[in-house]
């Protein structure tokens, strides 16, 4: 589903990453964490092709994104769901028209616009708040609306870049609940997070970050002691 | 295909109604440089017309004494078609050109009793206008020629006016162009960083390069029909006045050719503000809009 070969990302004299092995498998729950600047925007950016590796291979979906033209890009964008850390949600379309309008972009026609956002709508638990601008929302509902948005196309892929950013505990709960159900129903779902509350409360693939290096990697269910060795070396 | 188009123009309608300043920036400065081109390319057709309109360069007008009597004046006539250069002559008696003024002044003044103070004339058609002047200085010599008018001189003038609104024209259009692309090339490249959400949106979730770059560059082409209807519409506004002042001051005027027909500068100056507006919006988006 997911494959980094020693992938390493250079800007300037700086490393983002450096040669840094992943796998991820289909239907796999993966928490990506480490530290802020360790490079997890930045391996989020290399898997949908908004950034290049300086080497090394990126493989998603089966296609080798490290030497996809521009051209190519999109189509595998619409095999994958991406909820960036920026710009959520636009500011002026309510909640009903940002999803669609995701839809309409990639060319869905008017009813099954429709269809796909009443049915996405029910997923993320936002029937009420449908006609509502995204100011009008808390933090948790815009979190759940991006990622309604994000999964409207209904992609085998989810990527979510620090989802639980801003929130309380327990609406931070309430999204990885969300996110998990989606791995459910058979989307794999890769997260970037460094909430330990919720990393340890889920139990799931724990891949730690620090300065650009893979420096651990729990397996879904990992021992707590191998969690707690990891908190204290990447997540302050 | 027809979902996508609807996508395509709601964007650019919502673009469009957005950044009211910047969109009057852009369409005022295409307006301005459209009027400058759709001005020149009047005055210039006028030009043209009235240049073709003159007695041809092939023709000088020779005026005889008034001593020379007709008799006189049919041998000079065929002296001059015996010259090898001379493809025609025509005489136009004096009675003729007489009867011919009175009737055009009639309203103005009143001729009838006025003696017959024209010449015979001869119009003199070579069949190549270089060899114009050695003939008309041969034909001057004659006793009974009285004076030779060469109508180069006439058209060179017209000519040379026609060649310095040209330059002044393509020099100040050209200019004012090159400002109305940049303005619009300025106003998109604003415009794309003012919807940066949107085209990040659109990026993630997929949509092409193309129908993210489309709204923008349908948005330059709208700019540039605007300016250009409200070109055309000052144009030829300003051609009305300036043509009903100019006739008033000089009547003769009337009598010139037609100019450029208003549709064509209705439509004309439309179009090219499309292809202007489009083309600086698809090179900013070329710069600016990337997946």
């Amino acid at each position: 589903m997911v494959e980094l070969k020693s992938v390493s990302v250079v800007y300037g004299e700086q490393h983002a990453l450096r040669r840094v092995n992943l796998s991820v498998e289909k239907g796999e729950f993966v928490f990506l964490v480490g530290a802020t600047g360790a490079g997890k925007s930045t391996l989020f950016k290399l898997l949908y092709g908004e950034l290049r590796p300086s080497e090394g291979e990126v493989w998603v979906l089966g296609q080798p994104v490290h030497r996809l033209k521009p051209r190519e890009l999109p189509y595998l964008r619409r095999r994958m769901g991406i909820v960036p850390q920026d710009y959520p949600l636009l500011p002026r379309k309510t909640v009903w028209e940002n999803i669609a309008y995701g839809l309409r972009a990639i060319g869905y026609g008017e009813s099954a616009v429709r269809q796909r956002v009443a049915q996405v709508l029910a997923l993320v638990g936002l029937n009420e708040q449908a006609r509502q601008m995204p100011n009008q929302l808390s933090g948790g509902e815009a979190q759940r609306a991006a990622i309604a948005r994000a999964i409207a196309n209904n992609p085998p892929l989810l990527i979510a870049d620090e989802p639980t950013a801003n929130l309380d505990p327990d609406t931070s709960w309430e999204i990885i609940e969300l996110l998990m159900r989606i791995n459910l129903r058979g989307a794999t779902v890769i997260v970037s997070t460094h909430n330990r509350m919720i990393v340890d409360r889920a139990c799931q693939r724990v891949v730690a970050l620090d300065r650009g290096q893979v420096v651990s990697d729990v397996p879904r269910g990992g021992y707590p002691y191998e969690l707690d060795r990891l908190y204290a070396s990447v997540m302050l | 295909m027809i979902d996508r188009l609807r996508f395509v123009l709601h964007e650019t309608r919502e673009s469009l109604l957005r950044n009211a300043t910047m969109q009057a920036a852009a369409i005022s400065t295409a307006c301005i440089a459209l009027i400058l081109l759709g001005s020149a390319s009047m005055a210039l057709y006028k030009l043209d017309a009235t240049a073709q309109s003159l007695p041809s360069q092939f023709e000088a007008e020779v005026f005889l004494k008034m001593s020379a009597t007709r008799q006189q004046a049919v041998e000079l006539k065929a002296r001059i078609e015996a010259m090898p250069e001379v493809e025609r002559v025509t005489l136009t008696p004096r009675e003729e050109a007489w009867e011919q003024q009175k009737r055009e002044l009639a309203d103005e003044v009143n001729l009838a009793d006025i003696p017959n103070p024209l010449p015979d004339k001869l119009t003199v058609r070579v069949r190549d206008p270089a060899t114009l002047p050695a003939v008309a200085q041969q034909i001057a010599q004659s006793p009974l020629v009285e004076e030779v008018i060469d109508s180069r001189q006439e058209l060179q003038t017209v000519l040379s006016i026609a060649r310095l609104v040209r330059w002044i024209g393509l020099g100040a259009g050209g200019v004012l162009l090159l400002a109305a692309l940049i303005l619009i090339y300025n106003t998109v490249r604003l415009t794309i960083f003012s919807r940066q959400r949107e085209v990040r949106v659109m990026a993630l979730v997929g949509a092409t390069l193309r129908s993210i770059r489309l709204p923008f560059v349908l948005e330059g082409m709208v700019q540039g029909i605007v300016g250009g209807v409200l070109a055309a519409v000052l144009v030829l506004l300003g051609a009305t006045l300036v043509s009903d002042y100019a006739v008033r001051q000089w009547p003769f005027l009337r009598d010139t050719p037609p100019g450029l027909p208003p549709l064509a500068i209705l439509v004309g100056l439309p179009m090219v503000g499309a292809l202007m507006g489009g083309a600086c919006a698809w090179w900013a988006t070329q710069r600016y809009v990337r997946i």
